[in-house]
């Protein structure tokens, strides 16, 4: 099981998977909102979404676990 | 006929010196050596076993120990080496001093004896023009030897160090601590490696700071790795321990020529140098606003994939990498979106001023990847002196006389686009991709400076800042830089490495020389 980290501070705009969906290594997982940019959460490994931790809007500090993929 | 006098035979003479190197080969002795492994950290000798190849290494005054010029009581046999291990050896065939200092003797403390021999070191290193590398784990300097005003006479090793700078490289790798004025040693050095947990620099260590100042704090938590790697930025690179730390220092050497007058070695490649990445257009969204990790285009782009970024963790909205293409090392300099949209601050411009200089003075071309919208404005920054800052950038890529070339993926904006090497800064190629947008600034921050009274007499405002904003994009597009023969080509993006290779193979015979000058008066 490999978490996924964000790397930095920003609001939690949109997640774009669900727990069971199967993802490709490097594929978004969620997208922050900071700097007016949107900022992507990619899947450090191919495998399946097994968590997801956070919800929209929330906001989300660097380092937070927001996903595990397995 | 004189009678034999009674001397030794060379046999005993050299079996007694024997005996004398065993003892100082052995450090501070098997308790000390135990108690620096309990700690996770390898001793001076295992460390140089690690960083030079395989018996290369030749050492210089391993006989030495403690003296005092001022009469106080010395230790000769607890100070093997007098506590630091000098010598040459070979990293990868190529011959560099090394300074390793023994924390099993006296802390690693610097006596006056380990000092001369380190001095000589240096000395060296410039005679012969090659590389200077500080194993670090010290106490600092030996205050039983130098307290008094006999200190009136120290201080040469960083006004060598000054001297040094730009025509060796000098590499002080953290293994421990490093504590008072030799923190120095680092920062004055290329390349700063620091092992997490382990090591830490001050310039005073936790016990001088509590005298000083009554601050409580220790010399981890005011100057480990979590500080100098992440916040300061005196840190290069942090490490796991020791073994990854005496990679890193191989590692970075490798990109590295002796000195600044050779050029650094090629490493063959079986990487295409025409490889095409079609999969870089993907991996950058056309829509300005959402980001992508700009490390990964650095590492297709890279021989082999293979990156050594400086400074990972610092000033993260700017990438500072080696890599090498065709074989050929080169520096990359690129914006980082996914951090503060890759706008620029002033940790962001010291880091990439500093980078540039360092590939510019050992010769090592350097690539721009612009996707950058300018610098960061405001009162914070404003305080924080973004403006000197951001001219110490400006001053380096001005300075830099080595082979450049710059590639705008998609935001050049503003005095972004000057720092990351625009037209105006000699690159000798500057290419576009179809998605680049040159501009003094955004539509959407350009509309409300041109048109505010426009806007404001508008029935419908929003209407007509939507309006005014469409107009101004209409401008922002590299087909018109082109136009104007600006930028020199857009280029398809799964071209991108290519197109840099052929770039610093026509440089390759630049020569440029500036106006003679004593030294510019560059901005700190």
């Amino acid at each position: 099981m490999t978490e996924v980290k964000a790397e930095l501070v920003g609001n939690l705009w949109k997640i774009v998977v669900e727990v069971g969906q199967t993802v490709d290594e490097d594929d978004t997982l969620m997208i922050l909102e900071s700097m007016k940019m949107e900022i992507p959460i990619t899947s450090p490994i191919a495998g399946t979404v097994t968590q997801i931790l956070v919800a929209e809007g929330e906001v989300v500090q660097e380092g937070q676990t927001v996903a595990t993929v397995d | 006929m004189t009678e034999a006098r009674d001397t030794p035979s060379l046999d005993e003479l050299t079996a007694a010196l024997g005996e004398l190197r065993v003892r100082s080969l052995a450090m501070g002795g098997p308790e000390r050596v135990d108690r620096q492994h309990s700690k996770d950290k390898l001793t001076a000798r295992e460390r140089l076993d690690l960083l030079f190849d395989a018996d290369t290494f030749v050492e210089f005054g391993l006989l030495a120990h403690q003296h005092s010029m001022t009469g106080a009581p010395t230790e000769p046999d607890r100070t093997p080496a007098d506590g630091v291990v000098t010598g040459e050896g070979l990293v990868d065939g190529r011959r560099v001093y090394c300074a390793a200092y023994d924390f099993t003797v006296m802390a690693g403390s610097m006596g006056m004896v380990g000092e001369q021999k380190v001095a000589r070191l240096r000395r060296k290193s410039m005679l012969n023009r090659l590389p200077m590398i500080w194993l670090l784990d010290s106490a600092g300097a030996r205050i039983q030897e130098a307290a008094g005003s006999t200190f009136a006479g120290s201080g040469a090793l960083f006004f060598e160090q000054v001297q040094m700078s730009g025509v060796v490289p000098q590499v002080a790798a953290m293994l421990g601590p490093c504590a008072a004025g030799t923190a120095y040693i680092p920062g004055l050095a290329d390349f700063v490696p620091m092992v997490k947990g382990t090591s830490s620099m001050s310039l005073g260590g936790a016990r001088l700071v509590k005298a000083a100042t009554g601050e409580e704090t220790t010399d981890h938590e005011m100057g480990g790795s979590q500080v100098h790697c992440y916040i300061s930025g005196v840190g290069d690179l942090e490490v796991d321990d020791d073994r990854s730390c005496i990679a890193a220092v191989r590692d970075f050497l490798s990109f590295m020529p002796s000195n600044n007058r050779e050029t650094a070695p090629r490493r063959p490649t079986s990487d295409p140098r025409d490889r095409r990445i079609e999969d870089l257009a993907q991996l950058v969204p056309t829509n300005p606003r959402a980001a992508y990790d700009m490390r990964k285009v650095v590492k297709r782009i890279a021989d082999d994939g293979n990156v050594f970024e400086i400074k990972p963790t610092f000033a993260r909205n700017v990438i500072t990498a080696l890599v090498r293409l065709d074989g050929q090392s080169a520096g990359v300099v690129a914006s980082q979106p996914m951090i503060k949209g890759g706008a620029l601050d002033i940790d962001a411009a010291d880091k990439a001023a500093r980078f540039i200089w360092l590939c510019d003075a050992f010769n090592i071309p350097l690539v721009f990847l612009q996707d950058v919208p300018g610098f960061i404005v405001g009162t914070e920054v404003e305080k924080q002196g973004i403006i000197r800052h951001g001219a110490k950038m400006l001053f380096a890529v001005s300075e830099a006389t080595v082979p450049k070339v710059t590639v705008v993926l998609r935001k050049a904006y503003g005095a972004g686009y000057y720092v990351m090497c625009g037209r105006g800064y000699e690159p000798d190629t500057l290419v576009a991709w179809p998605t680049a947008e040159i501009s003094v600034m955004g539509p959407e921050g350009a509309v409300d400076i041109i048109f505010t009274k426009q806007i404001a007499a508008a029935e419908d405002p929003a209407a007509a800042r939507a309006e005014y904003a469409a107009a101004v994009r209409q401008t922002i597009d590299p087909l018109i830089a082109a136009s104007w023969a600006m930028v020199d080509d857009i280029i398809d993006p799964a071209d991108t490495r290519r197109v840099i290779i052929d770039a610093l193979e026509g440089a390759v015979t630049k020569r440029q020389r500036r106006a003679w000058r004593k030294h510019g008066v560059p901005p700190v």
